[in-house]
């Protein structure tokens, strides 16, 4: 069936020598990459750097080209398309785009979460939604469609709903690009306090001001490699760095 | 507030829907109306190829006995419809009011056959049968001719070869846009979800689960159109059996049955098979895909 292969339990997501790219166009090279459970580590890198492609290549959007890759106990080399549901079901996924079901309510999103990855009792599901809406702090939102909803709601209402399986890891692709300062102020407090829980989180980002403010291990992508900054705030790229510069420039 | 933008989004797609259920309705009652056609060109065509028989011309002196002994055997055989028995009296009558001059005082005598006036099962009213039913016929020693028209029998059994031929090659062609306009209006409700279809995928959801609520949905559609093609062919046979009461559709209940039968099975079929196909094609994406 869908049995993971069990590696070192304390590591996460491991990539070694690992080449990820589009059908087209090869984005990072001979990679290594670890991140063990309960780590935050932010994912940094101008745009087309392959930020996202490299969280894709961890959901299995993206196939891996080369090398060796393990997520959550999946080897995804021989990961099987069948597979990949059960994959995903270990993995919290946050999009800069919402990727809501727009066409029902949030309560509704989160139930077709729970009854998509096996869950059958009804009072069990509705525990699971109230707790996780609470976690998140939209407990009385739930009957809400999600175009009546902020952004940062809805945010966060993303984030609620990857937390539903109690994932061992959290994927954030610029989660806080929709977003106005304060609410991803809000929505960062919220992931540092959900991998102090034990999760893992990867949150790829531009927001250089969140770096300064929340340190945290710092991986930046950059011609097609990865490179370590190892929470050495020296090396940290800020906003007098004009790498950090460019980015900004690329923002606007 | 809120309450009303929730009615009104509510309300958008319930109106979408019903667009796509009316679509698939109308094309249905098209490939009903095709059917109906189909169907009554075959009883039509039947019709006037078992009005074709022949007679079986019997010698003067025959017995009454050997006569009926006749009659029954071509009766009890496979291909014969109906058979009457013609009196020389009975010819000679309708012959007169035929030519309207008593041509018996005229002659002293009567010089026609009795006969029996065979028709056959419209399977059998074509030029090779008649002709090898002709040869069985002549073995019996009563019998002194069969008379027929053979040209009859091979202009009515080409033409309605050649009408046929063309009706088919009609219907079908309508049959086959009828199936690609349903398929693409499937498509199209499709494609119009196919960011949730990704989202759903991304969330940990199998291809089968995705896949589900999007068929049982369709189907539920699909009945609802079936439903509506049924009132509107209903409809369509009860003004035509006003029009044309000759045809008789509705004492054909069996033809009838058959054809509402066909549109069931044809709306569910091509309704489940549309909505496999455009939703696994999506499934299939990256989401990259998406976009175009």
């Amino acid at each position: 069936m869908h049995r993971k292969i069990m590696t070192d339990s304390k590591i996460i997501i491991r990539l070694k020598n690992a080449t990820i790219a589009h059908p087209d166009n090869v984005v990072l090279t001979n990679i290594d990459f670890e991140v063990s459970r309960g780590e935050f580590v932010y994912l940094i890198g101008r745009t087309g750097s392959g930020k996202s492609s490299l969280l894709k290549t961890f959901y299995a959007e993206l196939p891996l080209l080369r090398g060796e890759g393990t997520i959550a106990g999946y080897d995804l080399k021989k990961l099987k398309t069948r597979q990949v549901p059960y994959l995903r079901r270990n993995l919290g996924i946050v999009f800069q785009d919402f990727q809501l079901l727009t066409d029902r309510s949030v309560y509704e999103n989160l139930l077709f979460v729970l009854k998509a990855t096996g869950w059958k009792k009804k009072a069990d599901m509705h525990k699971r939604i109230t707790e996780v809406l609470e976690k998140v702090g939209l407990g009385y939102k739930e009957y809400k469609m999600p175009h009546e909803l902020s952004g940062g709601e809805q945010q966060r209402v993303v984030i609620a709903r990857a937390l539903l399986n109690n994932p061992d890891l959290i994927l954030a692709d610029e989660p806080t690009g929709n977003l106005d300062p304060e609410s991803s102020e809000g929505l960062l407090r919220l992931l540092l306090e959900i991998s102090n829980n034990g999760q893992a989180v990867v949150f790829a980002t531009h927001d250089y001001n969140l770096l300064n403010k929340f340190p945290a291990r710092i991986v930046e992508c950059k011609d097609s490699k990865l490179i370590e900054y190892n929470n050495q705030p020296a090396a940290m790229p800020n906003e007098d760095n004009p790498q950090a510069s460019d980015e900004e420039i690329e923002l606007l | 507030m809120s309450k009303q933008e929730h009615k009104l989004s509510r309300r958008k797609l319930r109106s979408s829907y019903f667009t796509t259920i009316v679509s698939i309705a109308l094309v249905l009652f098209v490939v009903g109306l095709m059917g109906l056609l189909l169907l009554n060109a075959h009883k039509l065509s039947r019709h006037v190829k078992e009005n074709i028989g022949f007679s079986v011309i019997l010698e003067s002196n025959i017995r009454e006995v050997d006569m009926i002994r006749l009659q029954k055997n071509l009766d009890a055989s496979r291909y014969v419809k109906t058979t009457e028995y013609i009196t020389k009296e009975r010819a000679a009558q309708e012959l007169q009011e035929e030519l309207g001059e008593d041509f018996i005082e005229f002659l002293g005598y009567n010089p026609l056959l009795p006969s029996i006036d065979v028709r056959l099962f419209a399977e059998y009213a074509n030029p090779d049968s008649v002709a090898k039913i002709e040869q069985e016929i002549l073995k019996y020693e009563q019998v002194k001719e069969v008379a027929y028209q053979k040209s009859l029998i091979d202009v009515v059994n080409k033409n309605i070869n050649r009408i046929s031929f063309v009706l088919l090659i009609f219907t079908g062609a309508l049959f086959i846009i009828s199936l690609s306009l349903i398929n693409n209006t499937i498509r199209l409700t499709v494609y119009a979800r196919r960011f949730l279809i990704k989202t759903m995928q991304l969330v940990g959801a199998t291809r089968r689960f995705v896949r589900g609520p999007f068929i049982l949905k369709s189907l539920a559609h699909a009945i609802y159109s079936i439903a509506l093609t049924y009132l509107m062919l209903g409809g369509t046979v009860y003004m035509i059996e006003a029009q044309l009461p000759e045809l008789s559709m509705l004492n054909d209940l069996d033809t009838l049955a058959l054809l509402f039968a066909g549109v069931f099975v044809v709306g569910i079929g091509i309704v489940y098979i549309s909505t496999r196909f455009a939703v696994n094609r999506y499934l299939k994406l990256r989401s990259s895909d998406l976009y175009f």
